[in-house]
């Protein structure tokens, strides 16, 4: 009898071991919407930002722009929800540095998805963060439309809750720069790639190398230099040797500085150095350095796309400029696209977000962004040239702001 | 490939191998006397490298002039930093004085990577003097290059003058080779530890102003310096100045060659790989003279 109730009792603790333990993975398991489907809460927006570390010359005063951003749409009524008679509901953001450190981003966003209870995720950057942050967002049913993911094999992944607003898109990227190439006159027969070792750099690179091969230019040569190099006689000792007609600099700003440095140092020739990166940052380190070089831009205020007001009263609210900033259009796109979903898809429910942005259109100041299956954007860039310490856009002719001085005269 | 492009490689690692030599001086110093691996060695220079460029830029002070004020400070607080913060942990059992250090000098390095990119940011900078160059076929070298290359071997002779003729040097050796024996004949330990530290402090120091007049620095890339450091001092021997600019030159052409070679991408790699190398060759390391 005793061995019985013993046996009974045993059973008994272990069936309520087993009920908690379900009830313990349910719970871990039901994603954090506590406040979807409210007309009243925020719509909160978690994202992190690389205030920090690696790639903190990329986003100066972004956490304050984000702050701006949300502070004018909830100005203007904040997002527009049909399902609440179109009531508007503000908007706001949980802000946190990554560090530039893929992990620490992860951590952030699992803790945003399990302790603040975000609605939905906006902006990472960076090809490195944004590869192992969407699983992040795939387990937890959260839509995602991160910023400057340029990479496209990382939204080529299966994801369906992913999405990303980079500008320019990589196969974008030199678009109209090498458009330029073929009106310019003396045209370039040969072109140099010199490559900074990083996912979405080696991309470009492998895009715009084809490219230009493609349009009948030589590639002579690719070299790839990692971020920590300082003394690149080497490199620019192969780039005298191969005389190429245009150097083509695949990089990030900061890591790019010395290469354009000892580029004039060592009186490299060529009808153009063109900077796939070039940025205020990059004209503040290198100064004087950067004159005659040609770049990409994503969208400057003389163009007047939608939105075109509300972006440049944030940028003047923050004090940034997109030249010394040029990440800040695909970061506030991201935001700006997530805000159009939600507005599309009428309520704060994450399934009818992701329905609105999956193969969606959304409009920004620089155009539509339409994205493909896998989430990816179609965004490009205009071609800028530093002509008398100024940026001036060469490419488009129609909406340009100088003509290009070809070849630059600052490299003969 | 041509000779020209070699040769100006090979003068461009020449320069670059004697900045990371006159960094290892220090290192060496401080590792020789005080026994203790600085693990924020290089960021000392990648701070006092920011430094100058910011004066540089702010006030266009002189090189000179901002070493004249960035050399003694950076001697000061390099002394104050070991005797306020690492001799303490002398007094603990060996293994906890030896996590300690490692510790204390690991957290500075962060601090001051953190602290510096907080008030000057994170980008690279360095002090352009736009000098004119001189061209030798298609070689070409600045005469900043010739003048930096010019106080890397003033400066060695000069530390090694000191080392071998003055007291303090006599004294540093000393240490070095037998501490306990050394202090029984009056030098005291614990001033020679602190003006050790304090003058390889200030040795890397004046290497940071002398490798911003032609590389860029930035407020994270001093661990990697500190690596190079090591590499040169276990390659080339505790205290052996003669030895660690032969191998801080070697190091420098090397990286350049590899990068010519092999591809620039694969130069940063080179200390390590090298360091790797000679530890499974050499166990006992090189032996530059006989006993």
């Amino acid at each position: 009898m005793t061995g019985t109730t013993t046996k009974r009792g045993q059973q008994w603790r272990a069936a309520r071991v087993a009920v908690a333990l379900a009830a313990v993975a349910w719970l871990a398991s039901t994603p954090a919407d506590a406040k979807l489907g409210s007309c009243t809460d925020p719509v909160v927006f978690g994202t992190t930002i690389s205030e920090t570390g690696l790639f903190s010359t990329l986003t100066g005063n972004w956490r304050k722009m984000t702050e701006i951003f949300a502070d004018e749409i909830n100005k203007a009524g904040g997002i527009k929800l049909s399902s609440c008679g179109d009531k508007g509901v503000p908007v706001k953001f949980v802000v946190y540095d990554d560090q530039s450190v893929p992990a620490t981003a992860v951590q952030l966003y699992e803790r945003m998805a399990s302790v603040d209870q975000v609605d939905f995720f906006v902006g990472p950057d960076w090809s490195s963060i944004g590869g192992p942050v969407p699983p992040v967002a795939e387990r937890h049913g959260i839509p995602i439309v991160m910023g400057n993911v340029a990479t496209p094999s990382l939204y080529q992944r299966g994801y369906k809750w992913v999405w990303g607003t980079p500008a320019p898109a990589v196969p974008r990227w030199s678009e109209r720069y090498f458009d330029m190439l073929a009106h310019v006159d003396p045209k370039p027969k040969t072109i140099m790639f010199l490559t900074h070792d990083n996912p979405v750099m080696k991309a470009i690179t492998a895009v715009w190398s084809k490219k230009a091969a493609a349009q009948g230019i030589k590639v002579v040569g690719e070299e790839m230099f990692s971020a920590d190099l300082k003394d690149f006689t080497a490199l620019i000792a192969k780039v005298r040797a191969a005389k190429p007609d245009i150097v083509y600099i695949s990089s990030f700003d900061n890591p790019s500085v010395p290469l354009v440095q000892q580029l004039r140092q060592f009186k490299v020739r060529a009808m153009d150095v063109h900077h796939a990166m070039l940025t205020g940052a990059l004209k503040k380190q290198v100064g004087k350095d950067l004159e005659g070089m040609t770049g990409e831009l994503t969208w400057f205020p003389s163009v007047k796309g939608p939105y075109a007001d509300l972006y440049e009263r944030v940028m003047d609210r923050t004090g940034i400029t997109m030249f010394d900033s040029i990440w800040t259009l695909a970061r506030l796109n991201s935001y700006l696209v997530m805000i159009q979903a939600i507005e599309k898809a009428g309520a704060v429910d994450r399934e009818k977000v992701q329905k609105a942005l999956y193969k969606g259109t959304f409009k920004s100041p620089a155009g539509d962004i339409v994205f493909d299956e896998h989430g990816f954007p179609d965004t490009g860039a205009f071609t800028i040239q530093m002509q008398n310490d100024k940026v001036e856009v060469v490419w488009p002719p129609d909406v340009a702001t100088a003509k290009p001085i070809w070849p630059s005269p600052t490299w003969q | 490939m041509s000779v020209d492009v070699v040769l100006q490689v090979v003068v461009g690692g020449v320069l670059l191998g004697g900045l990371y030599a006159l960094v290892a001086f220090g290192l060496s110093l401080i590792y020789g006397v005080v026994r203790i691996l600085n693990f924020a060695h290089g960021t000392i220079l990648a701070v006092v490298g920011v430094m100058a460029s910011v004066m540089f830029a702010s006030w266009q002070l002189s090189p000179v002039l901002i070493a004249l004020i960035l050399v003694p400070g950076v001697f000061v607080i390099g002394a104050l930093f070991y005797r306020g913060l690492l001799r303490p942990l002398e007094r603990r059992s060996p293994l906890e004085a030896t996590i300690g250090t490692v510790l204390v000098t690991v957290g500075a390095l962060l601090i001051l990577s953190d602290v510096t990119a907080v008030l000057a940011g994170p980008m690279q900078r360095n002090i352009l003097l736009r000098a004119p160059v001189i061209e030798v076929g298609d070689i070409i070298i600045s005469i900043t290059q010739l003048a930096i290359l010019a106080a890397i071997v003033v400066l060695t002779l000069a530390i090694h003058v000191i080392l071998k003729t003055t007291w303090f040097g006599l004294a540093v050796r000393a240490v070095t080779q037998e501490p306990v024996a050394a202090e029984l004949c009056g030098a005291r330990s614990l001033g020679i530890k602190t003006l050790t530290f304090g003058v390889g402090s200030a040795t890397v120091a004046m290497a940071a102003v002398l490798y911003v007049l032609t590389f860029p620095v930035d407020p994270y890339m001093g661990f990697g310096l500190t690596v190079k450091a090591f590499t040169i001092i276990v390659v080339g021997g505790i205290g052996n100045l003669p030895g660690a600019l032969i191998v801080g030159v070697l190091l420098g052409v090397a990286e350049g060659l590899v990068g010519l070679f092999w591809g620039p991408e694969w130069s940063p790699a080179i200390s390590v790989v090298l360091l790797l190398l000679i530890l499974v060759a050499f166990p006992a390391g090189f032996r530059w003279r006989r006993a």
